[in-house]
């Protein structure tokens, strides 16, 4: 069990997407980079930024980081939320398609693009839901 | 009786909530006013007598307080049968011998928890709950039917409470939604609408003691709490002589304000959106209460326009709303245009609009008109088949004006009908049903033009005549022991007037007779080839999925530049398959109706109301690419998986 958004889990994260998802099938060639913002994060309420950049549907980066100089990569999409939100989205109980439509997080970015990348995302993150994660 | 003796009505209960407001004047069930909950309004109890007869919920403390609040003073029926045939007091009934059935310790007591307690710290003990059974009410009108979320029920008074119950929410990490009178929850939650518009735990927010209602008579203008319904925001409008331009009787105004701008039939010269709110007080999701006319608020304006604009669940709670009210001209009048096809009747209704003629407009369908005025479901069905078949009557374009407006109307149209011919239809309508195959209506379709014969020709007198309209022989299709109550009710001129019905709109939830609807539809251009190409969007898949889809109404707004279209899909919700097929038969609707260009689905203007509407309608979308609508797939099984988990 790793603990969700450290270090850790973002390394298995990132080795799982590679060696699971196919670019063209599952990720579907996408480009696109996406900042989440994981707000209030207990015991002490922090945030953490988790970043990641697809390319061709390679998985090029897959960073999670407390230091907000990560907002310097002017990401296709930031989207911010809970937690609590993150932690539905992560363990498959909504996807973040469902938490936008519920107002659960806000996203920035162009949104017929975002329409382009809702399947892919939605597969990327089924993939990253099978790291046994400690929340 | 048993509570299963029962489940056939129970659960078809529609939760319109008009057992909320007292329409008919027989004032309201007199312990959902003392206590509050929908568990002890009629439409609560019939929720809870299915929910106890399906085993979704174990008997509380709360049900003996609940089933003992109930006098059986009759009330409900009369409410209740008037709208849906339903006679709430058999659920109160099966309730009350189920209690006794059971021994003193199946009743359960709820423990407090931190939150619970926190709300009844805010709003008082009375006022907020965690019992399973008082949540079980709930289900269906605001909460998923066998969700096994955590909730709590707070019903605040004040702003000031409301935010106090949002930090508090915030601060325990748990969502939270604000319900009015669950009109729109009743519909969307039985279909695949109902996960993006519900939470899956935390606290309901019910607005209903939020009545705080003022008519400023010198500005025309009322200001409103979020638990005022449009029945009493026009009641206490027309004791000024005024009108609101609200929806149907039951809805909360302020919610639907904020769902959907509130079109109506008067949106023609009214407006709709924006046109009509001056200003509101919300409460944002950190628990700041702001108001529309801060200087420094983010641009309330701002919406997200198309494929990715749906949004059940509003992002602020509104706790206050200034809306303008209208003058009542003294010589109104209704007149109604029948037509055989559509394309005439929008012909005419959108010359009308053009010129602004009518302050109440709209294209009624047959199946509204039958519908509507029918006692019965089964009256609606057999006038439903004279109509088409007989008279040829299918369409009505259906107009309020003053009388030079009148004159313009008689001119332009072949053959119209007014008050006198709407109120003998009211109250000749089970008469006319039975005239179902008659000789009289056979030779009627005889007729070069049958709509002429009966609406404008000589045989006028002798339809009138044959439908021989009085309160007493309307009432004699109704259930023995209420004949007496409902003859003097149709007696009462207001039941048969055309204007007083379109301002109370009392009738819409007839719909619910049989089944549940689902309505479909959206904003336009107001051109005719766009409006058709809609109805074809909508049509098709209804055809598709064999559900029985009807037109309901067509608004024209900004003098027939735009267009307001529902479309509605009749199914029963009690059926898991015919769930299915109309769940299909949504998406393929949207699909159709983003393919068109400048039509916005219903549920994409969603949570915008008060918006402004340029920013959400202009410009026009280009109709959706054969890529872009794949894409749109992908989003929708994103969001609801496949079609087989549906």
């Amino acid at each position: 069990m790793v603990k969700y958004l450290s270090q850790e889990w973002a390394e298995q994260a990132k080795k799982k997407v590679l060696t699971e998802l196919d670019k063209a099938k599952d990720l579907k060639n996408m480009n696109a980079s996406l900042l989440n913002v994981v707000q209030n994060i207990p015991p002490d309420n922090k945030t953490i930024y988790y970043y990641i950049k697809f390319t061709d549907g390679n998985l090029d980066e897959l960073i999670t980081s407390t230091d907000e100089s990560i907002k310097q990569k002017q990401a296709d999409f930031i989207v911010a939320g809970d937690y609590t939100t993150f932690i539905q989205i992560n363990n498959g109980q909504m996807s973040s398609a469902m938490a936008l439509l519920k107002n659960r997080v806000k996203m920035t970015g162009n949104k017929m693009k975002a329409l382009t990348i809702t399947k892919p995302i939605d597969n990327y993150n089924r993939c990253v839901n099978g790291v046994p994660t400690d929340y | 009786m048993k509570l299963s003796d029962v489940l056939e009505t129970t659960k078809k209960e529609p939760h319109c909530g008009l057992c909320r407001i007292d329409f008919l004047g027989t004032g309201v069930c007199s312990a959902g006013k003392k206590h509050g909950f929908v568990a002890y309004y009629p439409e609560g109890r019939m929720e809870l007598a299915r929910a106890l007869a399906e085993h979704e919920v174990e008997p509380t403390e709360a049900l003996r307080d609940i089933v003992n609040s109930c006098n059986l003073c009759g009330v409900c029926d009369r409410q209740c049968y008037f709208v849906t045939q339903r006679r709430p007091t058999q659920a109160q009934h099966a309730l009350q011998d189920y209690l006794k059935t059971l021994p003193p310790e199946a009743l359960k007591t709820t423990p407090e928890d931190d939150i619970v307690k926190g709300l009844r710290a805010i709003v008082g003990n009375s006022w907020a709950t965690n019992d399973p059974i008082i949540i079980a009410s709930y289900q269906r009108s605001v909460i998923k039917q066998k969700s096994k979320g955590k909730y709590y029920i707070a019903m605040p008074k004040t702003t000031e409470e409301i935010v106090a119950i949002v930090n508090l929410a915030n601060s325990h990490k748990i969502p939270y939604i604000p319900r009015g009178n669950g009109t729109f929850f009743g519909v969307a939650l039985q279909t695949l609408l109902a996960e993006p518009a519900t939470i899956e735990q935390g606290i309901i927010i019910d607005l209903w003691r939020m009545k705080d209602l003022e008519v400023d008579p010198e500005s025309i203008t009322a200001t409103i709490g979020p638990g005022v319904t449009s029945f009493e925001l026009q009641k206490a409008a027309h004791a000024h002589k005024l009108r609101a331009n609200v929806a149907e009787a039951e809805s909360c105004v302020i919610a639907n304000a904020q769902n959907l701008g509130i079109v109506t039939t008067w949106s023609n010269t009214y407006g709709w959106g924006t046109d009509n709110f001056i200003d509101a007080e919300f409460i944002d999701s950190t628990g700041t209460i702001q108001h529309l006319s801060d200087k420094d608020i983010p641009n309330p304006y701002a919406a997200e326009q198309g494929l990715l604009s749906l949004s059940l669940i509003p992002s602020v709670i509104i706790t206050k709303l200034t809306l303008k009210l209208h003058q009542i001209l003294p010589d109104e009048e209704a007149i109604f245009v029948p037509f055989t096809n559509l394309s005439d009747a929008l012909d005419l209704a959108h010359e009308l609009a053009q010129r602004n003629i009518g302050v109440s407009l709209a294209v009624l369908s047959r199946k509204y008109l039958t519908e509507f005025i029918s006692p019965t479901h089964e009256i609606a069905e057999d006038f439903n088949h004279i109509a088409e078949k007989y008279l040829k009557l299918n369409y009505i374009v259906d107009v309020i004006c003053d009388k030079y407006s009148k004159k313009t109307i008689e001119e332009l149209a072949k053959v119209t009908f007014g008050q006198t011919m709407l109120k003998s239809l009211i109250l000749g309508s089970s008469k006319l049903a039975s005239m179902k195959d008659s000789s009289l209506l056979k030779m009627i379709a005889e007729e070069e033009d049958p709509l002429k014969a009966v609406f404008g020709g000589p045989m006028r007198k002798h339809f009138e005549k044959g439908l021989a309209a009085s309160p007493k022989e309307l009432v004699k299709v109704f259930d023995k022991d209420l004949q007496e109550f409902f003859e003097k009710l149709y007696s009462k001129p207001e039941l048969t007037d055309s204007i007083w019905l379109h301002n109370f709109r009392i009738l819409p939830c007839r719909m619910e007779r049989k089944h549940m609807w689902m309505y479909r539809g959206g904003y336009m251009p107001g051109d005719k080839e766009t409006i058709l190409k809609v109805v074809d969007a909508l049509e098709k898949p209804a055809q598709q999925y064999d559900i029985d889809g009807a037109f309901g109404f067509l608004s024209y707004l900004e003098r027939g530049k735009l267009a307001h279209l529902e479309y509605d899909y009749y199914y029963d919700h009690t059926d898991p398959e015919a769930r299915k097929r109309v769940n299909k038969a949504i998406v393929e609707s949207w699909r159709r109706q983003f393919a068109i260009k400048g039509v916005t689905p219903l549920e994409f203007i969603c949570s915008k109301g008060l918006h402004r509407k340029e920013h959400i309608i202009y410009p026009f979308l280009p109709g959706l690419s054969e890529e872009e609508l794949g894409h749109f797939e992908e989003l929708i099984e994103t969001l609801f998986g496949g079609e087989d988990t549906w």
